[in-house]
């Protein structure tokens, strides 16, 4: 395949409500900061792809009226749409568009603006005959997945809240992060509200607007015009059967996301994630779900996962840091989340992560996470 | 750069289209499938991708494609979902076959008109701050576009469900060959535009002259358009010069793929027909635009 990397990142200002700006205006944030980042015009972007969930916001097709925020007008443009995947899913279109030859240099923007609709009432919009009577969002599924790993992996709540507490203290050093919660702590996780059992308050991402945009470019122009290209080294995509009874042991077992990895791994000439990795931006919904990840990636073996938290092995100054930027637990406009992940994977190769940088990240793994199981894996590298 | 291998559409199929279709979604988007696997002579495993095309508001589902998952056949396999025209989800299978990614892909379209009042979604389309306020859907903003180019806006064509589904294939010596993709979108502020001039298509299909490495003065043979207003079929007919056939209805999301499908049994049954034209459009006042430049090869005929 014909090599791309990502060559700038751009992210809006990321909050609960951001009443200050209109759609279009919040990802003409990102889009800006993007280009500056890559120092190219607008003119230099030959293609645009969007992600978006539009039930979210309830607005049909909400790219044509974002198409001016984007600066996609009169360019070839298209939206992907896969749930919570949609943000690596439409990094991994612009990454084949671009090695398709088609284009030199493409532009991915996520966005989403909570605020503006009802996220659990669009959520709850799945197949009317066999799950949208027992729908129940996010909350409701995860909490009965969590009892099932809980069971089987012997996780507890406290590892639980260590990771809770872990993504939101990287935050702090993240200014782009939604939720700044400096002094959390494991207790304040654990006496949390309960919002359906075992998942507490702290646990749970924030529902967030924002926007986020990565440039894609050829070899020859990130060559030219980027002095540390982040290079896609593997870009997998797995989805699942659609009901959530069939799903079985979904975050215990979740087939999608370790055959992602295991295809992702096997492109990139990984054998030891965990030691072969610098860092790994995961989409973690809830606290849980990242150890889950981190048996389904491959950093440790089954039943581990509360190990490696506890040893501190995924902290900012472990083996393998895991969520340097805070994550979805800190930040979350869904149709933008998947975009960040991959966005602050390339900035940590691009060495501008500013405070939440890891000193001499060559290879990041970034992945996405959307509706009952589907997986995205991307593997970058400083070297093609 | 590495050369870009031959695609070839080696398989349609599709289901409908009919003014109100009973059947679930996943069952005409079954039937499609079958059919297109069929004419391609392969097995339902046989594709090493899918790439869907459905718009969530149409069909009252959060990432709508969650209900068709099974019946594509993309359970475990990499699916990417398109939500815009599905001549669009069939663009971007020919770019992860160009790329080198897949050999073989399932490209995928459904609308079912008949679930939904298309005034009103198409309303909720609009730009909130100056056109919802107004009640413009997309109709009015056809009208507005027709009154521009001094034409009438004419009788518009019935919404119908349908699916439809296309398999791409990296070929050497293809029956149907897709020479030559392009898309656009244009301003989605009406003012902003030449309504009369449809330069978004004239845009999309330059494009894909460039990627079919086609000569300016390169002719077509048929224009397969998707378009659900006449107005808007004599626009795309000047722009590129050709009269345009519509055979495929208007079918939201599927009608583009449909016209790729349409297009493709043409080269393959009518000898007059060498190079054809397939269109989409999507948006108020077409404001999305999507191409695709198909040939017949002398293999083909002989």
């Amino acid at each position: 395949m014909n090599r791309v990397a990502i060559i700038g990142t751009g992210q809006s200002k990321h909050a609960r409500r951001r009443d200050d700006v209109s759609q279009p205006e919040l990802i003409r944030e990102a889009v800006r900061a993007a280009l500056d980042d890559a120092e190219l015009t607008p003119k230099e972007i030959e293609a645009v792809v969007l992600s978006n969930m539009e039930l979210f916001e309830g607005r049909m097709m909400p790219e044509l009226w974002a198409a001016e925020g984007a600066m996609a007008v009169g360019k070839p443009c298209m939206k992907v749409a896969t749930g919570g995947t949609s943000g690596t899913s439409s990094c991994i279109a612009g990454y084949h568009q671009v090695a398709s030859g088609l284009f030199d240099v493409l532009l991915v923007v996520g966005f989403e603006k909570h605020s503006e609709g009802h996220t659990q009432t669009g959520m709850a919009l799945t197949d009317p005959f066999w799950d949208r009577a027992i729908a129940s969002g996010a909350l409701g599924n995860f909490a009965l997945s969590i009892s099932q790993l809980i069971e089987e992996r012997g996780v507890t709540e406290r590892q639980a809240a260590m990771v809770a507490c872990k993504a939101r203290r990287n935050a702090t050093r993240n200014p782009h992060a939604h939720l700044q919660i400096p002094d959390i702590t494991v207790e304040q996780v654990l006496s949390s509200p309960m919002l359906a059992q075992p998942v507490r308050l702290l646990d749970m991402c924030p529902q967030s607007d924002g926007a986020c945009a990565v440039v894609l470019a050829s070899e020859s122009i990130a060559r030219r015009r980027c002095p540390k290209p982040a290079w896609i080294q593997a870009a997998v995509t797995r989805h699942d059967q659609p009901f959530l009874g069939d799903l079985d042991r979904r975050l215990a077992a979740m087939p999608t996301l370790r055959d992602a990895a295991r295809v992702a791994y096997d492109q990139a000439g990984i054998r030891e994630p965990l030691v072969e990795l610098d860092v790994a931006e995961i989409y973690e919904p809830v606290s849980y779900a990242e150890l889950a990840w981190y048996e389904a990636l491959g950093f440790c073996n089954e039943g581990e996962a509360g190990r490696l938290i506890e040893d501190g092995v995924t902290e900012m100054d472990g083996q393998l840091p895991v969520n340097p930027s805070g994550g979805v637990l800190s930040t979350n406009p869904v149709g933008a989340s998947g975009v960040i992940r991959v966005a602050e994977a390339a900035l940590q190769l691009h060495g501008r992560a500013g405070e939440h940088q890891v000193d001499g990240a060559r290879r990041a793994l970034a992945t996405g996470y959307g509706v009952y199981a589907w997986a995205d894996v991307m593997v970058l590298g400083s070297e093609p | 750069m590495s050369a870009r291998p031959t695609i070839a559409v080696v398989g349609v199929g599709l289901s409908g289209p009919t003014l109100q279709d009973p059947r679930s979604i996943p069952e005409m988007v079954l039937d499609a499938v079958e059919a297109a696997l069929a004419d391609a002579r392969l097995g339902f495993d046989a594709p090493d991708a899918v790439v869907t095309a459905s718009v969530d508001l149409h069909d009252g589902l959060t990432a709508s494609n969650l209900a068709i998952t099974e019946v594509v056949g993309a359970v475990m396999k990499p699916e990417m979902r398109i939500a815009a025209d599905g001549l669009c989800a069939a663009i971007h299978a020919a770019c992860q076959i160009w790329a080198g990614a897949y050999d073989t892909v399932l490209v995928v379209a459904h609308g079912k008109a008949s679930m939904a009042a298309q005034s009103q979604i198409t309303q909720w389309a609009m730009d909130p701050a100056y056109f919802q306020a107004l009640g413009i859907d997309f109709d009015i903003c056809a009208a507005l576009q027709a009154s521009a180019a001094g034409l009438e806006l004419g009788e518009i064509a019935p919404s119908c469900d349908a699916a439809c589904a296309v398999v791409l294939q990296r070929a050497l010596q293809p029956r149907v060959a897709l020479r030559g993709v392009g898309h656009d979108l244009d301003s989605h502020d009406l003012g902003a535009r030449d309504l009369a001039s449809c330069s978004g298509f004239s845009r999309a299909l330059s494009r894909a002259r460039r990627v079919a490495e086609l000569q300016p003065d390169a002719s077509f043979d048929l224009l397969e358009s998707s378009c659900r207003y006449p107005h808007e079929r004599t626009l795309v007919s000047r722009a590129c010069g050709v009269p345009a056939r519509s055979s495929v209805g208007d079918v939201p999301v599927a009608a583009g793929l449909m016209a790729l499908a349409a297009a493709t049994e043409q080269l393959r049954r009518n000898a007059a027909v060498t190079r054809a034209l397939a269109h989409g459009s999507w948006g108020p006042a077409g404001q999305g635009q999507a191409v695709a430049i198909l040939e017949a090869t002398g293999e083909a005929r002989a």
